[in-house]
């Protein structure tokens, strides 16, 4: 174990450090290439050798990640990204993994890995790119289709209830949830280098734009007419303000998130939620925004929703084989040979 | 009768509806995407309020195979397809369903590997459809088409061999089969319809308890169970065994392949004609029932048989297990996703007869 920690930092890396020679098969305008971008461009920040990183996939067009990043990788099996990188990291909690999925790779076949690697709380990063759509079987429904969506598979509309992934993450107990879209570069470096100072499963959503089978979906997020009403970026203990000139605030009626125009003397920044990161319950409200709640309409959240302190699991694997080997004793193989626990076969 | 153009998936998805499938459950995957995507298309013209008939693309594999347990319980025409991974996927639960002996189809539309491999057509999954698949003693009824025909026609016998035998049916394509584009006739089919006392619909005074299981936990009793189903194997073996022949009865060399490879092999016999070469070809149709009695008897003169597969070497094993060593059987492979050319497999054939003429 832990063969790479004790090697010397060597000097300096650059994005191109990280861009392997290889061609890159996404199609033309897929929302992919930004994020590939950001990603190699943090790298060289992380101050790590780039054998010390490890990008797991599972299968689809997101998935094939691995090739695009020049260090260790494994394109793996289609939903089983997750536990793969569970079995690395247990047995190389050294390592520094990245796990590429999509949004059916992730919360479709591979739904049930998901929720146990984001509770477990392994000391990993999951990036979840979401284009709502499958892309790379070229154009059925994912469970983040939204109700109504006609694809290849829903001839008729989509009549399946989507997933938030935000709602399931906390659900699972994941100590990270965030949010970023692909066409906000700067904002998505910022997301991925917190996901990665993040102790525990940091999982990020990107809203990924697959021009082919599911043309702008997220555009009202970035597009200039739209952006500003529709997408509320969160800081940390800051206000929840949005809207033109921000102009419009969200501030609690009760438990009900309510939008608030703070031009009409009625309602000033004072009064508005302050983002809290570590706050769960604030988090889960944050996260049903995405549902249309009670039919108010809510800007779409971005940023980091929720992210505590937890003990990761290979941590609390190690405590405790060290607080039981202080308790009992490390044996010797001769004791173990010659004491009393041995058995004749018959 | 009506003839169309069609792909071999969407041949074999219009024969599921004229077959009277009442449920399909997929998951996507290439090279039988279309299925899911022609279904989903297509099925909901014939749904009523009284007969539900519902295409349902589910969460994976694993939960393909199992909505598939739940309505074939039900006493449903029920059918699933995928292509190799997600069939290795669905092995838990085929392995269930043959024990709990219900009545479903599942095609493999068969990719190469091992693990993701690629896209294009292989015979890999050979063994784990005709030895188990999963685990435990049990047998899938296994039908191997070789045309767009054959997709549709085998999905009519399909559902009434699994109805027939309580057992379920598997129709292992391939990528070229499943996407090639054929002439394909449809007859006129009547629905048969098998009485299913067994199946969930609800208990009447008059019928007794059923638990549908697979679950014996006496040894004694599961032995019981087992044997019942070697019986029925027996029966099949008996009563369904399939095969074609091409220019056997004075063939001195024997080609012996299915699927995509006997259409290539059925070209070859032509070619080794052509040079004067007294060839023919064998197809087996059902892979189980293997259709060895009948090659045990073409081994008695013939001089040489050459199995062609697109793996390593499986069906092979059968061939000659058939023969029992009264004939040399030889094998030709193409791995990866490659096929052959009629030549290459002309070739081998020259190739060994020049060396048997040697020795
Ligand atoms: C067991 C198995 N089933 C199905 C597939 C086919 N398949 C590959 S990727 C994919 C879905 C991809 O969708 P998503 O995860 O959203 O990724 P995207 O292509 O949209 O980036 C499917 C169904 C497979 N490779 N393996
Ligand atoms: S299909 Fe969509 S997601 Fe896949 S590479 Fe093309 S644009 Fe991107
Ligand atoms: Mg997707």
């Amino acid at each position: 174990m832990n063969e790479t920690t004790n090697l010397p930092v060597l000097e300096k890396l650059t994005y191109k450090d990280f861009a392997p020679d290889q061609d890159v098969k996404w199609c033309p305008g897929c929302g992919d290439y930004s994020i590939l971008k950001q990603v190699q461009g943090i790298f060289p920040e992380l101050g790590k050798r780039k054998e010390e990183f490890v990008f797991i996939s599972g299968i689809g067009c997101s998935s094939r990640f691995p090739y695009y990043m020049d260090t260790y990788g494994m394109h793996s099996i289609h939903g089983r990204a997750t536990a793969i990188a569970a079995g690395l990291k247990a047995s190389r909690p050294d390592l520094d993994i990245w796990i590429v999925t999509g949004d059916g790779d992730a919360m479709s076949i591979g739904g049930n890995h998901l929720i146990h690697t984001l509770r477990k709380n392994f000391n990993l990063n999951i990036l979840m790119f979401n284009n709502e759509i499958y892309g790379l079987t070229k154009g059925q429904y994912s469970p983040t289709s939204h109700v109504g969506l006609v694809t290849k598979s829903t001839p008729f509309g989509s009549i399946d209830e989507p997933f938030n992934p935000a709602e399931l993450a906390l659900g699972a107990k994941s100590t990270f949830f965030a949010r970023s879209l692909d066409r906000d570069p700067k904002h998505m470096k910022e997301i991925l280098l917190e996901a990665h100072d993040h102790k525990g499963t940091s999982f990020v959503e990107i809203y990924q734009n697959c021009p082919v089978f599911n043309d702008g979906t997220f555009f009202i997020y970035s597009e200039k007419g739209t952006k500003k009403e529709e997408s509320l970026y969160l800081e940390e203990g800051k206000p929840l303000i949005f809207g033109e000139n921000n102009s419009k605030g969200i501030k609690f009626d009760g438990f009900k998130p309510v939008v608030v125009d703070l031009t009409d003397g009625k309602n000033s920044v004072n009064d508005l939620w302050i983002h809290d990161k570590r706050d769960r319950i604030k988090a889960t409200i944050l996260a049903s925004f995405a549902n249309g709640n009670n039919g108010t309409h809510l800007p779409r959240p971005f940023g980091i929703f929720y992210s505590i302190d937890k003990p990761t699991y290979e941590e609390t694997m190690l405590h405790q084989i060290e607080e039981v080997t202080n308790k009992k004793g490390k044996p010797k193989l001769d004791d173990i040979l010659s004491g009393d626990k041995t058995w004749v076969i018959a | 009768m009506e003839t169309k153009l069609m792909k071999g998936n969407e041949a074999l998805a219009e024969a599921a509806i004229q077959a009277g499938c009442d449920a399909y459950f997929g998951y996507p995957i290439t090279p039988q995407s279309e299925v899911l995507e022609y279904l989903a298309r297509e099925i909901p013209k014939y749904s009523t309020k009284e007969h539900i008939r519902v295409v349902l693309q589910a969460e994976s594999e694993i939960a393909s195979i199992n909505m598939v347990y739940g309505a074939a319980g039900a006493g449903f025409r029920v059918m699933t397809s995928s292509s190799s991974p997600g069939i290795s996927l669905m092995q838990e639960g085929i392995s269930y369903i043959a024990g709990a002996e219900l009545p479903c189809l599942i095609v493999n539309v068969n990719r190469a590997g091992p693990g993701l491999g690629t896209i294009q057509p292989g015979q890999g999954d050979y063994f784990q459809a005709t030895k188990g698949g999963g685990h435990g003693d049990y047998k899938l009824i296994v039908l191997a088409p070789s045309s767009v025909q054959e997709m549709a026609d085998f999905v009519f016998l399909g559902f009434d061999l699994a109805d027939k035998y309580r057992n379920p049916v598997m129709i292992l394509s391939d990528g070229a089969i499943g996407q090639m584009m054929e002439k394909v006739t449809f007859g006129k089919y009547n629905v048969h319809k098998t009485e299913k006392p067994w199946a969930t619909t609800g208990k009447p005074e008059s019928r007794g308890r059923n638990y549908i299981t697979s679950l014996h936990i006496q040894p004694e009793k599961l032995e019981v169970h087992n044997l019942k189903l070697i019986e029925k194997y027996k029966e099949i073996e008996k009563n369904e065994v399939r095969y074609e022949e091409i220019m056997t009865e004075d063939a001195e060399y024997i080609f012996v392949a299915y699927g995509l490879s006997a259409r290539i092999c059925h070209k070859a016999a032509i070619i080794a004609r052509e040079k004067g070469i007294k060839a023919g070809m064998f197809r087996p149709v059902t892979l189980f029932p293997f259709p060895s009695k009948r090659l045990n008897e073409l081994a008695e003169t013939a001089k040489l048989f050459l199995t062609a597969e697109l793996n390593s070497g499986q069906m092979v094993e059968d061939v000659r297990l058939a023969v029992n060593g009264k004939v040399n059987v030889e094998f030709y492979g193409r791995l990866g996703g490659m096929v052959p050319n009629p030549e290459e497999i002309v070739n081998k054939l020259e190739n060994l007869i020049s060396k048997e003429n040697v020795s």
